[in-house]
């Protein structure tokens, strides 16, 4: 009851702001919130719950995001059908790398991760037939939609935040039905120990790539976002090692292995990086760097499970 | 037939042969000892039936199908368990939910699953920590745990790596009944000891490894007056 | 034949300067078990030292490294003894994710107050290169070697023949051990993060006027890094100076024999390889 009440209380915050104000900036600053919440949830359910951290979802993101523009660019494919696809194709890139990554533990597992997606990156330079190469790929419009017998307005920033919320909120539910399925049992088995997860029957190989698919996926979906948020790809704005280590960072800060913390972590760092960034424009992932360091210190289980923490009261 | 028949079993780490042509058979219902002083490849034995490690050659059948090859997840779901010799609960977890962890492996309904774990806590003793971490709990209760939990599994075999290793003389008598408990209840035993009293006391057969070659396959009392056993490794001072 | 050469004289340059980077990072995780993701960043101040000092002063880059590598010295024992020590004990992943943050605090940090302009050391010797044999060598990236060279030597020096460099080695080697012969391990771990802050540095002195500079660069610098340590065995110095040799090598024959535009892909496949088969690195000596 008080969790539907509470995920009732968050569907209601995550779609109220463009009914309450026009402002571009400010909604602008909910769309950059919400596509940073996705890729954190997403990220949460590989790094979080089965404890893997990849230094490496930048590839899913960048794929989501040209598979986009290229379907819409080359074959007129829609860009929200085009955006379902770049999650798919998200998770065909990462079968191969979790059958790779997944042989490696701990650190080394990270490494990997950071290794295959500056492969991917420089594929995505380099193959320019396909990607146009560092030249990028522009949208100049996107296409007539009519909803309910109104023309969409894609010149207004507030579908696109109708968009995205409904985006965040679709990852946030899968990550709940996660937590409460088997499979979210294993994965904390297998953050705790692998062997011992194996030992007592669990195939972790194959919890690791089913939650790396579906953290892909996620992924993929919110490079399609930006490539229609956008309208515009190139490969150091949706493969760099930098976009990789924001998503770790928003689900540390905001707390790993639940539901709630990725969202905590995008609200709170996403906001002070756009706000100093409309500010100063470079240099807004000095808090990023500058909070992780202060929670891996002070708040290991992020901000979301040391207030859980708080209050429940101290063990 | 045997339940666990190994042949041949050889394992080479780079130039290191840790375990050499060895082979022996695991009765049903039996508990068989497997001793042997440090190195002498016991683990590695342990670690080559459940699948942790691949042999270099050789053959591994339960119930007359191979198990090589397979990873140690499925070889659990064969029916061969195991614990650990330095203990890998999860420790962040619940007492409870480490073993509905592992009853997970035959019942994929929660409810199911956490009532069995309950069973098998009761059964080992640790029915008031069920809600502890398991971080919190003993050496000595977390053997307890590692055994509801490879238990829970519902295994045909049950490799017990030195389940009674720095537990204190009182602790050694309770694991020592505990493991005859399990078998007979059905459960066949083979364990890995240094504790040499209790192995002695509750083996039915005792297999002697020493440098990854079988020595000595017999009863206990007759072992432990092996020539050979006491030269490699016993020594004069027999228990 | 003559392209052959030139591509191996270019790559054996450029790896020095590889392996100079390199040994920085698996000295401090031979002692540590620290993979520091911020080294990159390192060097890439010690890349912008080296301009301000010529832009500013009008000193000759390389002639900057007398007062970097100290300096960078004593930051990265700062570093240790401010910032690092109280997280160690939270274990490699912590660790890692903390020199992450590290690594982007810097990099911004560098961002804000340089601007994310592409900048060059414009030295007068730079602009016709020796011709020995017709291979071309540019003058900068032959003094870099050299140098390289002649501080690699003296680290190797070091670390065989001085007390410190023996107690380096030994906590490398088996830290419970070396604790339990008296070494003081903390002293040890502070000095050798202050040693590989020191070749962070002076590897991005001697890079910078053959570079081009930008304060994200240690990005880039950081992944080349993994593949050479890796390559060499993480934890091992002999290791990570063949190992950046190679990818120096490898990056060069790659862009005359394979294709320029996936140089750099050759070595992260490289990487991704010896990961899988051979963790403890293509020669053997390193710890897995």
């Amino acid at each position: 009851m008080t969790r539907a009440a509470a995920a009732a209380g968050v569907l209601l915050l995550m779609l109220a702001p463009p009914l309450l104000t026009g402002n571009q900036f400010f909604l602008h600053l909910g769309i950059t919130v919400l596509l940073w919440t996705l890729l954190g949830v997403a990220w949460n359910l590989l790094g979080g719950f089965a404890g893997q951290v990849s230094f490496g979802h930048a590839a899913f993101f960048g794929v989501g995001a040209y598979t986009t523009m290229i379907l819409y660019l080359k074959g007129g494919l829609a860009p929200w059908y085009g955006m379902i696809l770049g999650g798919l194709v998200a998770v065909l890139v990462s079968l191969p790398i979790g059958l790779i990554c997944f042989r490696l533990r701990g650190p080394y597992f990270s490494l990997s991760t950071l290794a295959v997606a500056e492969i991917v990156r420089l594929v995505a330079l380099n193959w320019e037939g396909l990607t146009d190469g560092p030249v990028g790929l522009l949208i100049t419009t996107l296409p007539q939609v009519s909803l309910g017998g109104r023309a969409v307005n894609w010149e207004s920033k507030v579908p696109f935040y109708y968009i995205i919320a409904t985006l965040a909120a679709l990852a946030m539910a899968a990550t709940w039905r996660l937590s409460r399925a088997r499979l979210g049992a294993y994965l904390l088995a297998i953050r705790e120990d692998e062997d011992a997860a194996e030992a007592v029957g669990i195939d972790t190989v194959r919890a690791k790539v089913v939650t790396l698919a579906l953290s892909a996926f996620f992924t993929g979906l919110g490079g399609g976002f930006y490539g229609l948020y956008y309208r515009y790809v190139d490969p150091d704005a949706v493969f760099p090692i930098a976009l990789s280590v924001e998503m770790v960072f928003i689900a540390v800060v905001g707390g790993l292995a639940t539901v709630v913390g990725p969202v905590i972590g995008a609200v709170f760092l996403t906001t002070i990086g756009e706000l100093f960034r409309e500010r100063f424009l470079v240099g807004h992932l000095i808090f990023y760097g500058l909070f992780m360091m202060l929670a891996i210190r002070y708040l290991p289980e992020g901000i979301w499970g040391g207030a859980r923490r708080a209050w429940t009261g101290r063990r | 037939m045997a339940l666990l028949t190994v042949t041949d079993l050889t394992k080479d780490f780079g130039g290191l042969r840790a375990v050499a042509h060895f082979s022996f058979a695991v009765e049903p219902g039996e508990i068989l000892g497997l001793i042997g002083p440090n190195g002498a490849g016991k683990t590695t034995v342990f670690n080559l039936i459940t699948g942790f490690l691949r042999p270099t050659s050789g053959q591994i059948l339960l119930e007359g199908r191979s198990v090589v090859g397979l990873r140690p997840h499925a070889v659990t779901r064969r029916g061969i368990a195991r614990t650990f010799q330095l203990v890998k609960p999860f420790p962040k977890l619940s007492v409870r939910e480490n073993v509905t962890l592992a009853a997970f492996s035959r019942l994929p309904a929660r409810r199911d699953a956490e009532a069995e774990a309950g069973r098998m806590l009761e059964s080992v003793g640790l029915a008031d920590k069920l809600e502890s971490p398991a971080a919190d709990l003993t050496l000595a209760e977390q053997k307890r745990l590692e055994m509801a939990r490879a238990l829970a599994t519902r295994p045909k075999l049950l490799l017990l790596d030195e389940p009674m290793g720095g537990l204190n003389p009182r602790e050694v008598d309770q694991a020592s009944a505990l493991v005859k408990r399990i078998r007979d209840d059905g459960v066949t035993v083979v364990l890995v000891e240094h504790v040499m009293k209790a192995i002695m006391r509750i083996s039915d057969r005792v297999v002697v490894i020493h440098h990854g070659e079988k020595i000595a396959d017999d009863a206990p009392d007759r072992v432990v007056r092996d020539p050979g056993v006491i030269a490699a490794y016993l020594g004069t001072r027999v228990a | 034949m003559e392209t052959l050469l030139q591509s191996i004289v270019s790559g054996v340059l450029t790896g020095s300067l590889y392996a100079m980077i390199g040994v920085g990072l698996t000295v401090v995780f031979g002692v540590m078990r620290i993979i520091n993701l911020a080294h990159g960043d390192l060097v890439m101040l010690g890349m912008y030292g080296a301009f301000w000092a010529h832009v500013l002063w009008r000193v000759d880059p390389f002639v900057s490294i007398v007062l970097w590598v100290p300096l960078m010295f004593l930051g990265g024992m700062v570093v240790y003894r401010f910032l690092l020590r109280a997280i160690i004990p939270g274990g490699e992943l912590n660790t890692l994710l903390y020199t992450a943050g590290l690594s982007l605090l810097i990099a911004n940090l560098a961002l804000f107050t340089w601007t994310g302009d592409y900048r060059t050391i414009k030295l007068p010797y730079a602009v016709t290169p020796l011709r020995p044999f017709g291979i071309a060598v540019p003058i900068p990236l032959a003094i870099a070697f050299a140098l390289a060279i002649l501080i690699t030597l003296a680290l190797y020096v070091f670390l065989a023949r001085t007390d410190v460099g023996r107690a380096i080695r030994a906590t490398s080697q088996n830290p419970e051990a070396a604790a339990l012969m008296g070494i003081d391990v903390e002293r040890i771990s502070m000095v050798t993060f202050g040693l590989g802050a020191a070749l962070a540095g002076a590897s991005g002195v001697l890079l910078g006027p053959s570079l081009y500079l930008y304060p994200t660069v240690g990005e880039i610098l950081i992944a080349k890094c993994f593949v050479i340590v890796v390559l060499g065995g993480l934890g091992s110095v002999v290791g990570a100076i063949a190992g950046g040799l190679l990818l120096g090598l490898v990056e060069s024959l790659g862009a005359v024999y394979v294709s320029v535009a996936y140089k750099d892909t050759i070595g992260f496949v490289i990487f991704l390889l010896v990961l899988r088969f051979r963790p403890s690195g293509l020669f053997g000596v390193g710890k897995s």
